[in-house]
């Protein structure tokens, strides 16, 4: 965004309407540690600030300062604080603010400051305002799937104001353009466990098992849907155990001998909580052993973690760990 | 550089965007393949004296960049590079006063100003008009008047902990400010923070902060900011030295035989261990890249539960070296620019690894453990 968008940048000591103010320095006392190079723009828009801040002056210039000071400033929560009071004294149009916001949002999206502020003129706005919010964010997450605060806001809207029902497409939709985008699975679960629609977890859990298992199949490598598999079955570990489609697919990925790390990982999970293997997994886990590996033992949990540790190196200690809190536990 | 904020709790959930007058990164010669703690030293103390401009739009966060520099200068013990009395008084300049006791209870926070923004001389009362203490600021006040040697229990901590009251919410959450602003475990962790350095829990719920933190405990066993999202380093972070702060878990809890825990430890420790990527740096989240400051983020949650052993040093220090830059300081990702807060948290992270010539860490204040070197 530019400042020069209103009022050509012009230094405000050289405009007419701004020539009654006197402007308030910053005082940094005697010895200032970390003192800042502050260029010449930001020092004269933060004196000037201070003085109509100092002055609670709540009038249209005020709200054009505030223009200038967030675009130097983002997270000056002061500022924003003050630009609420001047809008509400004004009795400003919210509809301008939000596309105020939004041409902020294009060029640093990153900023608690911006996302709060629109929370508080989207509070405001009410419900009318649900559907621009949902597409606004969807613009932003279309350029950064990730976006945390794109998603914050996101999950402030579905609660607050609704628009639930084209949410499960939507995660589907960005799982279609990036399996291994985690924020698109977190959301997933947001609304399988929370939407007013989807009758909650257990409602939801068989077709979302199949969904996950087909996505694990096809990239078996992604840790995201191993762990969203875990957690549709939160808080009942029993289920998880006992429902042959999560045993079953461990136990073809580890058939395939290739990125069979988190396989092994969930088969060893299902193992810790009394998973009883038939010999097809034993086999297969044998199968994996490689000439590094020292002859694999009777358990086949401790099997693992000696796969794990040669083939996950990285995490070699991690493996042996919990290969020996296995042996604490049988004795 | 970027426009984001620097709160130490930011976590750096962004990219950085170059403005122009910044070197590019191409430009920048070949990592150095050891610890140079002489251009660390020198990076700081540049800090210490006079920041560049492109820090002007971190100006709300002035004690933060000041405890970036002044705690970062102490890991490095090099804390002779600054006026320790100079700095104390500096900092206190910034606590807010009220009128009188009956205005804590008003529903206005009484804690450190983040800058001199809304910060206006004393009237002829001898008292300043606006009050805007922020949490993050008053923890970073706190932190460095620790640092210094500064006796905390001589400030006017009343004010801080009746005022800090009011800024808790109904969910167990922190606002930072109480002119509004978002509530998430980062505000958790400030208070819990800023309560253990004054040695008085009078200042917050803590059996309503405890429920918020669970609440924010994820399916995959991380963290998120807020209830619901995303696994995060930095929430995890929060959410685990919170806990510890308050004494809701015991430190090097993967040593005791008791496995019962308020929170999900397995899930937690494994989806931690997961972090640690290829390249041997950590990630903030599952399938993002590296980034210098999750070594800290992560490390700490898993020194606070005792598997920091298990993590492989040798990748993380081969990581942090290829971040650290020429001029002194470490940038987000491998061989870019630095800037101040991925230079602190390369310094803890090289802290956790025992790097000589280092202090050791408080991995629960995220600053020097000033127990362990014989300073309290």
């Amino acid at each position: 965004m530019d400042s020069r968008e209103d009022d050509g940048g012009e230094p405000l000591s050289r405009m007419a309407e701004w020539r009654d103010v006197t402007p308030l320095p910053q005082d940094d006392g005697p010895n200032p540690v970390v003192p800042i190079a502050y260029k010449e723009e930001f020092r004269e828009t933060m004196d000037y600030f201070r003085a109509i801040y100092k002055a609670d002056e709540r009038s249209p210039r005020a709200l054009r300062l505030t223009r200038r000071a967030i675009h130097l400033n983002p997270g000056n929560y002061t500022v924003w604080h003050f630009r609420r009071l001047v809008l509400e004294a004004l009795n400003a149009d919210l509809d301008e603010e939000l596309d105020f916001l939004q041409r902020i949002a294009n060029s640093n999206s990153k900023n608690y400051q911006l996302w709060h502020h629109r929370r508080w003129v989207v509070e405001r706005l009410g419900a009318n305002a649900r559907a621009k919010e949902l597409n606004l964010i969807k613009k932003i997450l279309s350029i950064d799937a990730k976006n945390y605060h794109a998603w914050s806001h996101r999950q402030w809207v579905l609660q607050a104001l609704g628009g639930w029902e084209d949410e499960l497409d939507y995660c589907q939709q960005l799982l279609e353009e990036d399996i291994f985008n985690n924020s698109a699975w977190n959301q997933r679960y947001f609304v399988v466990t929370r939407s007013p629609y989807l009758g909650g977890l257990k409602a939801m859990r068989a077709s979302e098992v199949r969904y996950t298992v087909e996505a694990i199949l096809a990239n078996p490598n992604n840790e995201c849907p191993w762990r969203y598999l875990q957690g549709l079955y939160k808080d009942d570990i029993k289920a998880l155990v006992n429902d042959p489609e999560i045993s079953s697919v461990c136990l073809k990925v580890i058939n395939t001998k290739n990125n069979y790390v988190f396989a092994l990982k969930m088969l060893l999970d299902l193992l810790c909580h009394g998973f009883q293997p038939c010999h097809e997994f034993r086999d297969s886990v044998v199968a994996l052993r490689t000439s590094d590996t020292d002859p694999l033992g009777p358990d086949l949990s401790m099997a693992i973690c000696d796969i794990l540790e040669h083939v996950d190196s990285l995490r070699a200690s991690y493996w042996i760990w919990r290969k020996n809190k296995l042996s604490v536990a049988a004795v | 550089m970027a426009t984001r904020e620097w709160n130490p709790l930011d976590f750096d959930i962004g990219e950085e965007e170059d403005e122009e007058g910044t070197p590019s990164p191409s430009s920048i010669s070949p990592p150095l393949q050891y610890f140079d703690r002489d251009r660390h030293v020198a990076f700081l103390e540049m800090m210490y004296n006079l920041m560049p401009h492109h820090y002007q739009s971190q100006e709300i966060n002035r004690l933060t960049l000041a405890f970036f520099t002044i705690s970062g200068l102490h890991l490095l013990r090099a804390l002779d590079r600054v006026d320790k009395d100079r700095v104390a008084d500096w900092v206190l300049s910034f606590q807010a006063h009220p009128r009188s006791r009956a205005e804590l209870k008003i529903g206005q926070f009484y804690g450190f100003h983040g800058s001199r923004t809304s910060q206006f001389p004393p009237d002829e009362n001898g008292v300043s008009a606006r009050n805007a203490g922020h949490l993050a600021s008053t923890y970073c006040a706190l932190a460095i008047l620790k640092t210094v040697g500064f006796n905390l229990l001589t400030i006017d901590k009343e004010s801080i902990l009746i005022s800090l009251r009011n800024l808790q919410q109904p969910d167990g959450s922190f606002m930072p400010v109480d002119v509004g602003a978002e509530t998430d475990l980062r505000f958790v962790y400030c208070a819990a923070a800023i309560c253990f350095m004054l040695e008085d829990w009078s200042g917050m719920d803590r059996e309503k902060a405890k429920e918020y933190i669970l609440k924010c405990q994820s399916y995959d066993g991380g963290f998120g900011l807020m209830p619901g999202l995303e696994s995060h380093g930095g929430g995890t972070y929060c959410a685990v030295a919170s806990l510890r702060l308050m004494g809701y878990i015991e430190d090097d809890l993967l040593s005791k035989t008791v496995t019962s825990s308020i929170i999900n430890v397995p899930l937690l420790l494994d989806w931690c261990m997961q972090r640690q990527a290829i390249d041997g740096g950590f990630q903030g989240r599952a399938n993002k890249p590296s980034d210098t400051c999750y070594a800290f983020w992560i490390g700490a949650v898993l020194r606070i539960l005792g598997g920091y052993k298990f993590i492989d040093k040798i990748a993380l220090h081969r990581f942090l070296l290829t971040c650290q830059s020429e001029f002194g300081g470490f940038s987000k990702y491998p061989r870019d620019l630095p800037d101040i807060y991925h230079a602190y948290y390369g310094y803890t992270a090289f802290s956790l690894l025992e790097e000589p010539g280092l202090n050791p860490l408080c991995a629960e204040l995220g600053m020097t453990d000033l127990t362990a070197i014989g300073i309290i």
